[in-house]
Order: C-alpha cells, then sequence, then structure tokens
C-alpha cells in the first residue's frame, strides 16, 4: 500500500511538473516599486511584483529574470492559500550606477533560463534567446538631494549684494 | 565757497567739525548700534546651522561680539568718511538748485545766508547718504566674508573655533579695507 502511495506520488509529481513547466500565450500584470529619495542610502532597491497568466493554466511554474545581463530566480508569492502564480523580482544597485529611465526585465522558464545559461556560458548574444515574457520597470530617478546646497546658494546671494553694493560704492568715488 | 584765510571763522570750523573723521554723538550711537546687530546675528546661524554648544561658548560669544562690534563700528566710520566728500561733490549741483528755487522768493536773504544754507543742506545729505550707505556696504561684506570663511574655509574646524575665527577675521578685514580703500 505504501509503495504504491509513493508510486502515485511520484507519478503525481512528475505530471504536475510536465503540466506547469510551460506556460503557452503568458500574460503578465505587473507593479513595481523604486526608491525615490536617495538622499541618505547608497543603493536604490527595484522590486517588481507581477502575477502570470498562461492559457494552459500553469500553475506556479519556477521562473528566473534577467536584468542587463544579470540572472536572478523570480520568488514566488505565497500570501494564501489561493494566489497562485504571483512572483517577485527584486535587485538592489548602487545610487551612482543606476540610471532612471526603463529597465527590461526578461523571464523565462526553466527551460528559457537553460538556454539563457548556455548563451552566458558560451559567451553569446544573450537577446537570441527568447524571454517567455518581458516586463517593464520604469525607474523615474532617485532624489540625491539638491542640486546646489544652502550654503552655497547663502554664499552666492551674500556676495551679489557686497557686489551692488560695491558698484555703487565705486560709483561715488569715481 | 569762502576765501581761505589763516584763521578759520566760525562757521569754517563748524564745516571742518562736519568733514571732519569724528562724527557727532547720535552716528556713533547709530554705528555701535547697528554693529552691535550685524556682530550678534552670526551667534544664531552658529547656533542653528553649525550646531554649537551655546552655553560653552557664551563666553566668546561675548568677547567675540564685542570685539567685532568695534571692528564693524571702526569700518563704518572710515567708510562714512571716505564716501561723505565724494557724495558732497556728487549731489553739490543738485542741492544748490534745489535750495536756491526755494528759496528764491525770500528776497530778504542775503547771498551769504543763501550760500550757508546750501552748504548746511550739502553737509546734511552727504552725511546722511554715507551714513547710510557705509552701513549697507560693511554689512554686505561682514556677512559674505562670514558665510564664506565659516562655511568653506573653517569647514573643518569645530563650530567653536570657526565662530571665533570666522566672526573676528571677517570682523578685522573689513576694518582694514575700509583704511586701505583709497
Amino acid at each position: 500500500m505504501g509503495y504504491l502511495v509513493f508510486v502515485t506520488s511520484i507519478l503525481a509529481f512528475c505530471a504536475s511538473t510536465v503540466l506547469s513547466s510551460s506556460c503557452t500565450k503568458p500574460e503578465v500584470s505587473a507593479i513595481s516599486y523604486t526608491t525615490q529619495d536617495a538622499t541618505v542610502l547608497t543603493k536604490i532597491a527595484f522590486v517588481a511584483e507581477f502575477s502570470l497568466k498562461c492559457e494552459n493554466k500553469a500553475k506556479n511554474i519556477p521562473l528566473y529574470a534577467e536584468v542587463n545581463g544579470k540572472t536572478l530566480p523570480a520568488v514566488q508569492k505565497f500570501s494564501g492559500p489561493t494566489v497562485d502564480n504571483e512572483y517577485q523580482v527584486s535587485w538592489v544597485e548602487e545610487v551612482k550606477k543606476s540610471r532612471s529611465g526603463d529597465y527590461k526585465v526578461n523571464l523565462y522558464d526553466e527551460e528559457g533560463y537553460g538556454l539563457l545559461r548556455k548563451a552566458i556560458r558560451n559567451g553569446e548574444d544573450i537577446s537570441t534567446v527568447k524571454p517567455l515574457v518581458t516586463i517593464i520597470l520604469s525607474h523615474p530617478g532617485a532624489y540625491q538631494g539638491p542640486w546646489v546646497n544652502s550654503e552655497f546658494m547663502a554664499l552666492v546671494l551674500s556676495i551679489l549684494v557686497w557686489y551692488l553694493a560695491f558698484t555703487a560704492k565705486s560709483k561715488v568715488l569715481s | 565757497m569762502t576765501g581761505k584765510k589763516s584763521t578759520f571763522t566760525k562757521e569754517e570750523e563748524l564745516l571742518l567739525q562736519d568733514f571732519s573723521r569724528n562724527v557727532s554723538t547720535k552716528s556713533n550711537a547709530l554705528f555701535y548700534g547697528n554693529a552691535l546687530i550685524v556682530s550678534a546675528i552670526p551667534i544664531w546661524l552658529f547656533w542653528k546651522i553649525h550646531m554649537i554648544d551655546l552655553y560653552s561658548s557664551l563666553i566668546s560669544f561675548v568677547v567675540v561680539t564685542l570685539a567685532s562690534t568695534y571692528f564693524v563700528a571702526l569700518a563704518y566710520k572710515n567708510t562714512k568718511f571716505v564716501l561723505k566728500h565724494k557724495v558732497a561733490v556728487k549731489r553739490e549741483e543738485a542741492i544748490t538748485r534745489e535750495v536756491t528755487r526755494k528759496l528764491a522768493e525770500d528776497k530778504k536773504m542775503s547771498k551769504k545766508e543763501k550760500d550757508e544754507r546750501i552748504l548746511w543742506k550739502k553737509n546734511e545729505v552727504a552725511d546722511y547718504e554715507a551714513t547710510t550707505f557705509a552701513i549697507f556696504y560693511n554689512n554686505a561684506l561682514f556677512f559674505a566674508l562670514v558665510i564664506f570663511s565659516s562655511f568653506y574655509i573653517l569647514k573643518g574646524f569645530t563650530p567653536a573655533a570657526n565662530y571665533i575665527m570666522s566672526v573676528g577675521a571677517s570682523g578685522g578685514l573689513i576694518a582694514l579695507l575700509s583704511t586701505g580703500g583709497k
């Protein structure tokens, strides 16, 4: 009996893996967060949360993300028993190295990820590996403090006032 | 102008006094009062911005403010002295015209009295203009120097040392510049 249960569970596992390992006609809806205020920070956080919808009802397949040539796993969110296909991708970047604008997050399933790894290993162009789906994360840029600090502003203004006084004085003395 | 004589008349002595380096008590009070306010203002800057410890720096506040008051007042006086002559020369024509027009109807007034009126008015205008301008000019220079030295030159020092040096040096410098400039 125990043996049977074991075999059945193995079969069920294999079936579920085979069923869920591919996702046809994927659709994603994503929300994102990026750090906006970097006045006291050294790194900027990028977080993208998305839900995946497959035509073939594939559920909770493992996904991997690729951003600017770096790969990272997409973490599945299990905030409740009914939540399926919810993922999160996050990473940090140095404030100075991060640029503002759109970040392309390419998502791969296991098969695609294998191809991607192979392409990276062989030094091939990774854009040849077609991602399952791509989400765009837009980073408007982080505030890193004012362009001119207040003491510089104060200095400029005080010198301006003095300059006006000086020209007026020169006019009187000429 | 009246002709030169070996001995001065009373009016001429009065005139000399008006154009001398000595200033009247009223003017002195104005200068020292202003200088005191201007010298005390940097305390606020150091207290709120440079985060100086108020209680432990009380003595240096008093000493530096007094020294700076003296220097700033000295600068006011020197600047005023230099400016007053020039202002008087610049405004002479306009004042003469104005006073003459005002006194034109008064036929009884002698030419000498009219000249005196003009001279008196000219002195008053020049004194007022030179005084206010000297205060304005030196304040502007003093604050520019304090801001520059405290935020840039003496940035690395402790607030207490920064205060003593920046305010003291700025006061001394404007006093020096007021004597040097012509």
